[in-house]
């Protein structure tokens, strides 16, 4: 089990781990996203596993539940597309960005 | 006085009857009870709602995992039949939640690459994006015992540690 200490890592790696399912040789998909919160001691421990590697982060910041929200999406979008998708990730990552920021960009080209 | 009850028998040694008012609240708990292991499938919605009272439980005691994974919620030996037959087969994501005593779990149509009506392919997108909108309010609501970033560290170091320490400890005296 590795703990990863950088966020950017942890997300990048475990999209990968998702991504690499061997979905196609035994139809049976074995990545999972796993969250564990505990109030009373203010912890968020991230794991995700193919049962053969094994990536987790832990954190006490909230500012780390900011992006995991982020991370959240992607899983969701991943899941529910098929880890073949490439550009719809990248776009729901640019929409959400981009939406807040609507007032100085988009139409004025 | 706990060796006074006549112990059944006919029974196996699960079913001691044991005095109940010689264990405490927190040891009956963590009796296995027969119930416990099953997991609940729920619809979307209620899965949400159970979810949000797990969290307003265990916020003195105890944690709350989500997992998120990606199934097809059907046995191998369907799943084979399928393959084998040239179906594809539909995969959906299953999202459990768990305190530890209690399990739920509910499964998302997926925005897939079956043929259908398109009103019912809008339906489910939108469904799909409201339990996500849901499900990050839940979590924003209820992850609230994290630490605030403190970005006065350059001139107060010693008072920012002890701010973390005063985070801490009123959750503390709430419990006692």
């Amino acid at each position: 089990m590795v703990y990863i200490s950088s966020w950017d890592e942890f997300a990048e790696r475990s999209i990968q781990l998702f991504r690499a399912d061997p979905q196609s040789v035994s139809c049976v998909l074995t990545s999972r996203y796993v969250m564990k919160y505990r109030h009373c001691d203010g912890k968020l421990v991230l794991k995700v596993t193919d049962n053969r590697e094994c990536l987790k982060f832990k954190t006490d910041q909230a500012q780390d539940a900011r992006k995991m929200e982020k991370l959240n999406n992607i899983f969701f979008t991943l899941m529910a597309r098929g880890p073949d998708v490439d550009i719809s990730e990248v776009s729901g990552k640019e929409q959400s960005e981009a939406q807040p920021t609507k007032k100085g960009r988009g139409r004025k080209q | 006085m706990v060796g006074s009850l006549a112990q059944p028998t006919h029974l196996p040694p699960y079913f001691k009857l044991r005095k109940v008012s010689s264990k405490s609240a927190r040891e009956r708990e963590r009796e296995p009870s027969l119930f416990a292991f099953a997991m609940v499938l729920l619809q979307p919605d209620p899965f949400l709602n159970e979810l949000t009272s797990m969290y307003e439980r265990t916020t003195e005691r105890g944690s709350v995992w989500v997992t998120l994974k990606r199934s097809s919620m059907k046995s191998k030996a369907k799943r084979n039949k399928m393959t084998s037959a040239g179906e594809t087969i539909e995969y959906r994501c299953l999202v459990r939640a768990t305190d530890g005593k209690k399990t739920i779990s509910t499964v998302m149509e997926c925005q897939s690459k079956l043929v259908l009506l398109s009103f019912e392919y809008k339906l489910s997108a939108k469904d799909h994006l409201r339990f996500q909108a849901s499900y990050a309010t839940i979590l924003k609501a209820h992850m609230s015992a994290l630490k605030k970033r403190e970005r006065r560290d350059k001139k107060k170091a010693g008072d920012g540690q002890t701010k973390q320490e005063d985070l801490k400890k009123p959750p503390k005296k709430s419990s006692s």
